[in-house]
């Protein structure tokens, strides 16, 4: 039998499963009388069955060990079209494959309803479908507007130009400009997992201004933050009804001067997030995060293909962060900084490894500490080309806790300095190469403050 | 009597959800929109429409078991009744009263951010009927550690 009286399919009702309306579920006991209640989660687990949580309502639960038959009411986020389907208990679980994915979903979307920790659950019934029909609507719902772009095609060109790419810089480019123009995204970040003081870093950004590039978010925190913590994505489809997390968006580089932090770039009327771990050789690596003012901006296909995306992403980083450190041959680009008699005055801060230029805060930790390593050699020996690996052996040498992420760690040196338009710049000359521009007299000063 | 602190619940805007089923026990469900207690505060009215849910309206017709929840969108407060329910078609002044109550609570719903066009197509008060229940039990259905807590009831 097919679980469907006129065509319509579990897959059809896509849009139904986002946790954004709440469904209903009728049942009665074994003399007919009927019980009804809101549900917060249901769950597609294949093309006939599909599974309640049933965290609160022990009657909805009695009654269907009575009386198998039980009514369910879904409502499409997108429009709000209504559809009854006829289900028949078929099991209950407690445990399992299916259980923890769908409780990291009730977990992911229980934030969206305020209601995190709350709607922990404690078991799923599952049901076999055995007719899907559409509620007629008095007022003519509105015309799904579906992408026609192929999100298959989509992914695979965007990880075709990932993969022409050798560094950091042009991997995570190439991500963000394909996730524009193929998927027509336009607010995103990449950050990177910082594993020993357990931040995420933005090393990527598109559609913010000012980027964000530096900014911080401890892992936990918010829908990026649950990410990495949980290996998982995390979407939010509504956001009309929840607070947002985080602070609210500050412009003030005075600000980033008082706090010695950048803050988080992020559109104050978002309505849609989503939050992809970036995974290579079993490790999180990092985030993907894209918003939208749109409602259910991220489809479940969507969700496919950004899996992928990332982790191609993830292996791509993680690859040229290896080659990197094998430096190319010395190319024939000799740098030279402009001549300038002004004066750039550079300090550097030891005890969080904050460095300002010309009162400017560019970076702390151990971007900072490698952009006043790098400038201290330049001042003692007039050094412009620095390579990865001695960059490293150097970091290594004064960073006891140094692991890796070299390459996207200078990477976000750059990017900073880029952004900020300040008289210190960092250029790639090639594969594990790197060069130093300095407008001016370089004045490095020291302090234990 | 179930008390006022429901019955003023009731006619507030709140979301009214009805199940019911057939002599199969097979359970329905369908929408009211409006309610308020009547006879004197021994039975509730609800408005619903025979064209959105028809098996709903031959249910109640068959066997009259009712029940109902309704529930605050902006902070999930919920009550279900049970009873015993009869159903007429609607007279003009109770569809009036109908009408009243879509206005409230797509106001209301507009209020916590839906847009209008996301909440009319769960509403309608076409082909209009009138359900009278006689409640003879008040639950907790708000999501919590009361839920599913029986606060009234006729019997003991």
């Amino acid at each position: 039998m097919t679980p469907t009286s006129i065509g319509l399919t579990l897959a059809d009702l896509e849009a139904c499963f986002e946790g954004v309306i709440p469904s209903i579920i009728s049942t009665a006991d074994a003399d007919g009388l009927p019980n009804i209640s809101y549900l917060s989660h249901v769950a597609v687990v294949d093309d006939r069955h599909v599974a309640l949580s049933n965290q609160f309502f022990a009657k909805t639960a009695a009654n269907i060990r009575l009386n198998p038959h039980a009514m369910l009411l879904l409502v499409d986020a997108r429009n709000s079209a209504q559809y009854r389907l006829e289900l028949v208990f078929a099991h209950s679980l407690e445990a399992g494959p299916l259980f923890e994915h769908i409780a990291l979903q009730i977990d992911a979307s229980s934030a969206q309803v305020g209601m995190a920790g709350i709607m922990k659950l404690r078991n799923l019934d599952v049901f076999r479908v055995v007719s899907i029909e559409a509620i007629p609507s008095q007022v003519q719902t509105a015309e799904l507007p579906r992408s026609k772009r192929n999100r298959l095609i989509g992914a695979a060109r965007i990880a075709e130009a990932i993969a022409a790419e050798t560094d950091a810089d042009g991997i995570i480019d190439a991500m963000l400009e394909g996730l524009r123009t193929e998927f027509g995204f336009a607010h995103g970040l990449l950050l990177q997992l910082d594993g020993e003081r357990n931040q995420l870093v933005a090393i990527g950004s598109m559609g913010y201004v000012p980027s964000g590039i530096g900014s911080e978010i401890p892992v936990d925190e918010g829908v990026i933050g649950a990410a990495a913590a949980g290996a998982r994505l995390v979407k939010l489809s509504d956001m009309s009804r929840i607070r947002r997390f985080g602070a609210a968006v500050r412009d003030s580089s005075a600000d980033e001067n008082r706090t010695r932090a950048i803050p988080l770039p992020g559109m104050p009327d978002a309505m849609s997030q989503i939050a992809v771990p970036l995974i290579a050789a079993g490790l999180v690596r990092g985030v993907l995060f894209l918003e939208s003012r749109d409602r259910i901006a991220f489809t479940g296909e969507d969700e496919a293909a950004l899996s992928v995306i990332a982790r191609q992403t993830a292996m791509a980083l993680a690859l040229s962060e290896k080659l990197s450190l094998e430096a190319e041959p010395q190319g024939l680009v000799r740098i030279q900084s402009p001549a300038s008699e002004k004066t750039v005055q550079v300090v550097h801060h030891r005890f969080d490894d904050s460095v300002f230029i010309n009162g400017d805060y560019v970076i702390k930790g151990v971007a900072g500490r490698l952009l006043a390593s790098m400038l201290e050699q330049h001042q003692q020996s007039g050094r412009l080309e620095f390579t990865n690996r001695e960059i490293r052996l150097d970091a290594v040498l004064k960073l006891p806790d140094f692991k890796d992420n070299l390459e996207t760690r200078l990477l976000l040196l750059r990017r900073r300095l880029d952004e900020k338009r300040l008289p210190i710049r960092l250029t790639r000359l090639g594969r594990g190469r790197i060069g130093l521009f300095v407008e001016g007299r370089l004045l490095l000063s020291k302090d234990l403050a | 009597m179930f008390g006022d602190e429901i019955a003023g619940f009731i006619e507030s805007p709140v979301m009214q959800i009805i199940g019911s089923s057939n002599a199969a026990r097979q359970p329905e469900i369908g929408r009211a929109v409006g309610a308020w207690a009547s006879y004197g505060g021994d039975t509730i009215d609800l408005v619903t429409s025979a064209w959105q849910w028809p098996e709903t309206v031959a249910n109640l017709r068959e066997n009259g078991k009712i029940a109902v929840t309704f529930a605050r969108p902006s902070d999930y407060v919920s009550y279900q009744l049970k009873g015993q329910a009869t159903i007429r078609p609607a007279e003009p002044h109770e569809v009036e009263r109908s009408s009243q109550y879509i206005v409230a609570i797509v106001s209301t719903q507009m209020r916590l951010g839906m847009l209008p066009e996301l909440i009319m197509p769960v509403l309608s008060n076409r082909d209009p009927m009138l359900i009278t229940m006689r409640v003879a039990s008040v639950f907790v259905q708000t999501p919590g550690s009361r839920a599913g807590n029986r606060i009234w009831s006729t019997t003991p």
